[in-house]
Parts: C-alpha cells; sequence; structure tokens
C-alpha cells in the first residue's frame, strides 16, 4: 500500500465502519435525518404552496424553489450541526473512558494516523447523510429556480462546514477527558460557528464610508459560518443589508439619497445615478465586493476559511494526543 | 534485555519512583512486586514509552525508551492493569485489527490470530463479542492481543488480578509457555505465591524505591536473617523447649499449632546439629524440616524495613 492509501485506509477506519454500523444507533440517525429533512420540507412546501395560490405563472414556480432550497440547504447545515458533535466529540475522550487508548500508543500507530482515522471514519458517516438526502433535493429541480451548480456549491459549503465541525469536535475530545465535557464544547463551537459569526456580522458590521468608491462587504469572520455563503449560493445575491452600516448610521444601503444624484437598491444591488463618480455601490451578485477576500465567491470564502479552521484542530490535536509529546509548547509539568 | 537506570519519575512533588535501577536478561520472567503505590504500574509503563522519566533511562532490548519509542513499541506487548474492550467486535475481529495496528499483512493475520487464540484456548469462541466475555477470558484475550505481533517481550501489569483461581492457574500455564517460546516478561502482581512458582527473577519496590532485586532465591535468601525449622515431637513438647532453648544457635523457639518452630543462624549441618541435640536428649522427633520463608516474608521484610 502506498502513503496515500495508508493514510486513507488505516485499520481504525475499518474498525469504526464495522463497530458504528453494527449499533441501532447509525439506522436510527440516518431515519431521522431524512424524517425531519423530508417532512419538514414538505411542510414548508405546503405552506408555501398555501401562501402562493392562486399564483401559477412559471415566476412563482421558480420562486418557490428557490425558498425551499434555501430552506432545505438551512435546515441540512442545521442537523448536521446536531449529529457532527455527536459523532466526533467522543472519538478520543471515549477511547480513554473505555481505556482502550493506551492499547493503541503501543502500537505502531502514530497519533496522527489515529485522528485521521476517526475523522474519516465520522465524515463517512456525514457523506453518507449528504448523499441520501440527494434526493429530496432533487425535487427543488421541479420548481425549477436552482441550477446544478447551486446545488453542488450548497452541498460542498454543507459538507466542510460538516468537516470543520467534525474536525473541531475531535480536538475537543483530544483536549477533555470526559466525553461529555468534548461534546459541549463541540456543540459550543458548533453555535458559534453557525449563530455566533452571522450574529458578529449583525453586531459588528463594517462600517462604510458613504463616498467610498466600492461596495461594502460584511465582516471576513461572518464567511467562516456557513449561513451567509448558503444563502448567498441559493439565492443568487448577497444578503440584503447584512453585515455593514453607513458612518452616518443608515444601515443597510437598502436606500441612499446622496448630493447630486440617488442610488437605489435592485435586485442585483444597488444603482446610483447621477451626481458625482466614485459615489457608493451596493453589493451585487455573489462575489465579495471588498475587504480580503474581494472578487472571491461567498462560499469560496467560506471553504477557505474553514479548511484553515480544520488544519488547526487536526494540528491541535495530533499535538495533545500522544501521551509522550515530541514537542512541548511550554515548560516541563511533572 | 531490559535494563533500567537510575531512573525517577517525580508528580509534582512526588516522587513515584526514586533512582530504580534493575536488569532483566533475555528469556526471564522478572516478577515486580510491590505494595499499592509503589510504582510498579509507572514503571512498567515508562518501560512501554507510555510515560517520559524525570530523569534516568531506560532500555528495551537495546533501544531506549525515550528516544526510539516506534522501535520499543515492535519490541514489547503490553497488558495494562485496567484495560477495555471494543464494543461490536467479536474476539477474531478485536485480534485481527491489532494485528493489522501492528501492519501485518491479511493473510498473514489470519494464520496469527488462529496461533493465538489456540495459544489461550479461546478458539471456540473467536465468533463471541469480545464485550461479552468474562473477566478471565478478557484477560486471556488483551494477552492474545499483546502478542499479535510476536513481540521478544512482555510487560504484564497484574496479568492475573481479579481472576478465579483456575484462572489464574492457566495464565500462569501460558506464561510459562511463553517463557519456553523465548520471550522475556516482566509481571507486576500482588499474588506472591504464584510469582514464586512462576519467575525466575524479582524485584521488590516500595515508595518508589527498589528494595531488592536479582534472582528469587537470592532475594529470598538475602533477605532472610535466621532459618527456621518445624520440629514434631511425640510426648514433652515441653521437654523439646527445654532442650532447644539453650542451643546458641537457636534465635527463638515456641510452640506452634501442636509442633514446634524454631529460628535459628546457621546452615543445613546446624539443622543436623540441632536434630542431634535433641536425639541425644530422648526426645522422640516425628518431623524435622526446614520451613521456606518464601517471597512473602521476603516482601513482608523488604517492605516493613522501609516503613520502618
Amino acid at each position: 500500500m502506498n502513503a496515500v492509501a495508508t493514510a486513507l485506509w488505516n485499520p481504525i477506519v475499518a474498525k469504526e465502519y464495522r463497530t458504528r454500523m453494527r449499533t441501532w444507533r447509525s439506522p436510527v440517525a440516518i431515519t431521522v435525518y431524512i424524517v425531519l429533512l423530508g417532512g419538514i420540507g414538505w411542510a414548508v412546501f405546503s405552506a408555501l404552496s398555501f401562501s402562493q395560490s392562486g399564483s401559477v405563472n412559471q415566476s412563482g414556480n421558480g420562486g418557490m424553489g428557490t425558498q425551499m432550497f434555501t430552506f432545505l440547504v438551512l435546515l441540512q447545515v442545521a442537523l448536521l450541526a446536531f449529529i457532527t458533535p455527536a459523532l466526533t466529540a467522543g472519538a478520543i475522550s471515549g477511547e480513554r473512558e473505555r481505556q482502550t487508548i493506551d492499547l493503541l500508543f503501543v502500537t505502531p500507530i502514530a497519533p496522527f494516523s489515529i485522528i485521521w482515522g476517526k475523522l474519516l471514519a465520522s465524515m463517512s458517516f456525514i457523506v453518507l447523510l449528504l448523499v441520501i438526502s440527494v434526493p429530496i433535493f432533487s425535487l427543488v429541480f421541479l420548481f425549477g429556480g436552482i441550477e446544478l451548480d447551486q446545488v453542488a456549491e450548497c452541498f460542498l459549503v454543507t459538507a466542510v462546514t460538516a468537516m470543520t465541525l467534525g474536525f473541531l469536535g475531535v480536538a475537543f475530545s483530544s483536549l477533555f477527558r470526559r466525553t461529555l465535557a468534548a461534546t459541549v464544547a463541540s456543540y459550543g463551537a458548533a453555535f458559534v460557528l453557525l449563530v455566533g459569526t452571522l450574529g458578529y456580522g449583525l453586531l459588528f458590521p463594517t462600517s462604510v464610508d458613504p463616498n467610498a468608491t466600492s461596495a461594502p462587504a460584511p465582516p471576513a469572520i461572518t464567511f467562516i459560518g456557513p449561513a451567509i455563503p448558503l444563502l448567498t449560493i441559493a439565492t443568487g445575491q448577497p444578503v440584503s443589508g447584512y453585515g455593514y452600516r453607513f458612518d452616518g448610521g443608515n444601515n443597510g444601503g437598502q436606500f441612499l439619497t446622496t448630493s447630486g444624484g440617488s442610488c437605489f437598491s435592485t435586485g442585483n444591488g444597488t444603482v446610483c445615478k447621477g451626481g458625482p463618480a466614485g459615489i457608493f455601490q451596493g453589493p451585487a451578485g455573489t462575489t465579495i465586493p471588498s475587504g480580503l477576500f474581494k472578487n472571491w465567491q461567498y462560499w469560496q470564502a467560506s471553504v477557505v476559511m474553514q479548511l484553515v479552521l480544520c488544519a488547526i484542530a487536526l494540528v491541535f490535536a495530533a499535538y495533545l494526543l500522544p501521551p509522550v509529546r515530541r514537542i512541548r509548547l511550554g515548560p516541563r509539568v511533572e | 534485555m531490559i535494563a533500567v537506570e537510575d531512573v525517577t519519575k517525580v508528580y509534582g512533588r512526588r516522587a513515584a519512583l526514586d533512582h530504580v535501577t534493575f536488569e532483566v536478561p533475555e528469556r526471564e520472567i522478572f516478577g515486580f512486586v510491590g505494595p499499592n503505590g509503589a510504582g510498579k504500574t509507572t514503571t512498567l509503563r515508562i518501560l512501554a514509552a507510555l510515560l517520559e522519566p524525570t530523569s534516568g533511562k531506560a532500555f528495551i532490548a537495546g533501544c531506549d525508551v525515550t528516544a526510539q519509542r516506534t522501535r520499543v513499541h515492535e519490541k514489547i506487548g503490553y497488558m495494562p492493569d485496567f484495560f477495555g474492550v471494543y464494543d461490536q467486535l467479536t474476539l477474531e475481529e478485536y485480534l485481527d485489527f491489532y494485528a493489522a495496528c501492528y501492519r501485518q499483512p491479511k493473510a498473514r493475520r489470519r494464520k496469527v490470530v488462529d496461533e493465538l487464540l489456540a495459544l489461550v484456548g479461546m478458539t471456540e469462541r473467536r465468533n463471541q463479542q469480545v464485550d461479552t466475555l468474562s473477566r478471565g477470558l478478557k484477560q486471556r484475550a488483551c494477552l492474545a492481543r499483546a502478542l499479535v505481533h510476536d513481540p521478544a517481550v512482555l510487560l504484564l501489569d497484574e496479568p492475573a488480578s481479579g481472576l478465579d483461581p483456575r484462572a489464574r492457574v492457566e495464565m500462569r500455564e501460558i506464561l510459562k509457555e511463553l517463557q519456553g517460546m523465548g520471550k522475556t516478561i516482566v509481571i507486576s502482581s500482588h499474588i506472591l505465591p504464584e510469582l514464586t512458582d512462576l519467575c525466575t527473577m524479582i524485584g521488590i519496590i516500595d515508595h518508589g524505591r527498589m528494595r531488592a532485586t536479582g534472582p528469587v532465591k537470592d532475594v529470598i535468601a538475602g533477605l532472610s536473617t535466621a532459618r527456621r525449622l518445624r520440629i514434631g515431637v511425640l510426648g514433652d513438647r515441653e521437654a523439646a523447649l527445654a532442650v532447644l532453648q539453650p542451643l546458641p544457635p537457636i534465635r527463638h523457639v515456641a510452640a506452634v499449632n501442636g509442633s514446634i518452630e524454631a529460628e535459628y543462624d546457621g546452615d543445613e549441618s546446624t539443622a543436623a546439629a540441632i536434630l542431634a541435640a535433641l536425639t541425644s536428649s530422648g526426645i522422640k522427633v516425628s518431623s524435622f524440616a526446614a520451613v521456606d520463608d518464601g517471597l512473602e516474608d521476603a516482601f513482608m521484610k523488604a517492605t516493613s524495613e522501609s516503613v520502618g
């Protein structure tokens, strides 16, 4: 076996697959996941159908498709935020509690491989959940308004988000001796990633000079979370008014009048007419108009930042795991 | 094969090991005895490269346990005092998993698992879930696990604890068989009589300090300050006591459970002289035997000296 194959398929992975799929928890988790995604999706579809009854034109169906898709991707990422920490928070601490960790440490398997094996097994289960949700998502194509690349991008962001939560879960599992503490910390991290980053954009928006020449973008930290990228992919436009404010206190940029001209929002952003050159333009499309990730897609920034977070969590977990550390960050404590 | 050189391990202000030094030659069974908290598990964990000594060195087959951990892990089979097993795995899968962890090819793993199951007498349980095994069977399964890569050295921390007498005897037989296969075994245990039968060498540790180490007989002899005789007499025991008490080699003599026990300084010829003194005084001696103080007494002496 070459190095890549060895890394991807170590004995931990095979053992985890076996033990995970032999319990009742896995089929129950799959069933609950599908029932919730499908059931709540159907409920939303019914509600949207009811609210749009009488409107039978094509654009109405397309709008419903977009709304359905937006709801489903957000619901999916929320469900995975509940499932992933449960899968990974006990990965290492569970071995400690079960008193099997020393038996692994005396084998030639490197601590990194132990972590990698645990992650790979957990992430495979997440991929399984994503794959079995595809038929539900395919239903939105009946209504139109959603392209295949949007679905692919949303699944990528969702998968990377689940991966990030998984890596954080394993890192906490290495840090804490008890699974309960690791689980609480992992759910806390999931809350921060999904809700905290979103709240950051509301509480600490980017201050925009009304005379700026480029359109504003929310703070870069808000892209770590999946909500904004998923919304921009699903709707094909930025989240209007989120994450920036004008120094004059005029929030959002929905409508702005400047001396000698006027700006107004359209479906594609803010359009300014008249007035001096260099007048403020609002965000448009799904690219980030300014800041650290200027001209990137929102989802691209999110994926890159989350992958960086994964790498940090992986290094952290691999550092914490071995009983005898080769590298010490601080003075030796006995 | 195993060398521990001046190893100290300090936790906070407490020294779990205090300049411990001992050696175990190849193919020996080294019994590591000491009261709870004496430092046995700490020593074994250092030898298993699971713990770093604060100072000192330890070597397994010439490999430094601190600097060459991977090589050390290839040479040792380690069985901790407390261990768990995985749910949802059969015994065969359990052993196969650890054999795979030691990078054994799949074809070889099957053979190794068969051989190990036969060695520990669990072939008929190969399809039983390992978490449903009894304590004794789990101990045997764990011993088999420690052998999946055919290590030269076995580090066994209390392998017989919690086992019933039959399981202990079976475990002892397996260990003897392993010694016959050329393994060097370090075994920590509280069950001292068993170690006397099993071990060729012994180390007594207390409060983190090695009190005595060497071949079992030497350690016992070294810790014994006097020899003991158990003497059975027909008729008047008081007369026998009166004969024994004034004899110069006798340190102490007393009637114990229908016989007489006498502590004396000297060797076998001194014992013969004592017997001659009794018979020449007209005492009818029905039995006359040297009492083997054994490991238990040596252990008590070694540890009581440290307490005192």
